[in-house]
C-alpha cells in the first residue's frame, strides 16, 4: 500500500514537472518566434532602404511590410495577453512576409543598380560628347573671333586729331 | 576691350557651358544635400477625419473612435512604432525637454512603414469595459482597444476645477534607428482627454 501511494505521488510529481517544463518551453518558443519575426521584418526594412537608395520604387514593398508590422504588433499583444499560440501564429505570418519582402527588395535593388549604372554610363558619355563639342566649338569660335579682331585692328587707319578739333 | 579681356570672356563662357553639359553626370555622382527640413508629423483626428468631434465624455461600454496618423518627411522610408498609453492626471507624460517617453506601459501598438513624403493612418477604437466610482475617485479597470482587452487599473480623483474624472489616452511616436538597431522615442506624442462620466 505504501509503495502504491509512493508510486502515485511520484507519477503526480512527474506530471507536474513535465507540464511546467512544457509551459516554459512554450513561452520560450513564443519569445523565440517573436525575436525571429522582429529580426525578419527589420532585415526586410533594411533591404528596402538599400533598394530605395539604389533608386528603386519601394512603395509596394512598404505595403507588404505594413502587413508584416501589423502581424508583429498582434503577436506582441497576444503574447502580453498570455495567448501564446496566437502570438506564435502571428509572429510566423510576420516572419514569412518579412522574408518575402527581403527577397523582393534584393531583386529590386539589383535591378535598380543595373539601371543606375546604365544611366550613369549613358549620361557620362553624353556629357563627355557635349563637353568635347563645346570645347571644340569654343576653340573654333575663338579662332574666328581672333582673326576678325586682328583684321579689324589692322584695317584701322591712324587719324591725327588736332587740338582745335577736340 | 583688348584681346586678352575677350579671351577671359570666352574661357569663362566655355567653362559655364561645360559645367551645364556635365551637370547631369555630376548629379548622378555627387549627392547634393536637400535643403528641406526633415521631420515627422503625428496626429489624432476625430471620427469624421477632422480635428473636431473628439470623444470626451465617456461611459462604460460606450464605443469611441479616432484616427491616428503619421507623415514622413525624413528623406527616406521610415519604420515607426506608435504606442498607445493610458494615464490619469497625476501620472507622467513624455518629457519633451529631454526626449524621454512616458514610463507607463504601452497598451496597444501600431507598426507603420511610411515612404518618404507619404502618410499612414489607422483607426483607433476604444471603450471602457469596467469602471467603478468610489466617492471622489473613479477606477478604470479594463480598456478595450481595437478588439483587444487591456487591464489598466487606473484611478482618477474628482477634479473640482474642471468638474470631472479625467483620464488621458495618449500615443507616443517611436522611430526605428538602423544604426542602433532599435526603436528610439521620436519626441512626439498626441493625446485626448476623457472625462469618465459613468
Amino acid at each position: 500500500m505504501f509503495f502504491k501511494s509512493l508510486f502515485f505521488v511520484g507519477i503526480v510529481l512527474l506530471c507536474v514537472f513535465v507540464s511546467v517544463g512544457f509551459a516554459e518551453t512554450g513561452e520560450d518558443a513564443v519569445v523565440s518566434a517573436l525575436a525571429g519575426a522582429e529580426a525578419s521584418v527589420v532585415s526586410a526594412y533594411q533591404g528596402v532602404l538599400e533598394a530605395e537608395r539604389a533608386g528603386a520604387n519601394v512603395s509596394v514593398l512598404l505595403v507588404r511590410l505594413n502587413e508584416a508590422g501589423g502581424f508583429l504588433s498582434q503577436a506582441r499583444m497576444a503574447y502580453k495577453a498570455g495567448d501564446f499560440d496566437g502570438a506564435v501564429d502571428f509572429a510566423e505570418l510576420g516572419r514569412g512576409i518579412g522574408e518575402e519582402v527581403a527577397g523582393e527588395a534584393r531583386v529590386l535593388r539589383d535591378l535598380a543598380t543595373i539601371e543606375r549604372v546604365q544611366l550613369l554610363w549613358f549620361t557620362a558619355a553624353a556629357s563627355v560628347l557635349a563637353v568635347a563639342w563645346i570645347a571644340f566649338g569654343s576653340f573654333m569660335c575663338w579662332r574666328f573671333f581672333k582673326r576678325r579682331y586682328y583684321r579689324r585692328v589692322l584695317g584701322l587707319k591712324p587719324e591725327v586729331a588736332t587740338p582745335d578739333e577736340s | 576691350m583688348n584681346l586678352d579681356e575677350y579671351r577671359v570672356v570666352f574661357v569663362a563662357g566655355s567653362l559655364v557651358l561645360i559645367l551645364i553639359a556635365a551637370a547631369p553626370t555630376l548629379g548622378l555622382i555627387v549627392p547634393f544635400p536637400s535643403g528641406s527640413e526633415r521631420f515627422s508629423e503625428f496626429w489624432v483626428l476625430g471620427p469624421g477625419h477632422m480635428a473636431e468631434g473628439y470623444p470626451f465624455n465617456v461611459v462604460v461600454n460606450g464605443s469611441y473612435s479616432v484616427f491616428v496618423g503619421v507623415g514622413n518627411h525624413l528623406g527616406v522610408s521610415a519604420y515607426y512604432l506608435v504606442c498607445v498609453k493610458f494615464r490619469n492626471q497625476s501620472e507622467p507624460l513624455p518629457n519633451a525637454t529631454v526626449s524621454e517617453p512616458s514610463p507607463l506601459p504601452s497598451l496597444y501598438e501600431y507598426r507603420a512603414f511610411v515612404v518618404d513624403g507619404g502618410v499612414w493612418e489607422a483607426p483607433l477604437t476604444f471603450s471602457v469595459l469596467k469602471a467603478s466610482r468610489n466617492d471622489d475617485s473613479m477606477f478604470v479597470d479594463r480598456l478595450f482597444i481595437n478588439d483587444v482587452v487591456f487591464v489598466v487599473n487606473s484611478s482618477a480623483r474628482w477634479d473640482s476645477e474642471y468638474k470631472g474624472f479625467y483620464f488621458q489616452l495618449f500615443l507616443e511616436l517611436w522611430l526605428y534607428d538602423t544604426a542602433l538597431q532599435k526603436f528610439q522615442y521620436h519626441n512626439r506624442f498626441v493625446g485626448i482627454w476623457l472625462n469618465m462620466t459613468a
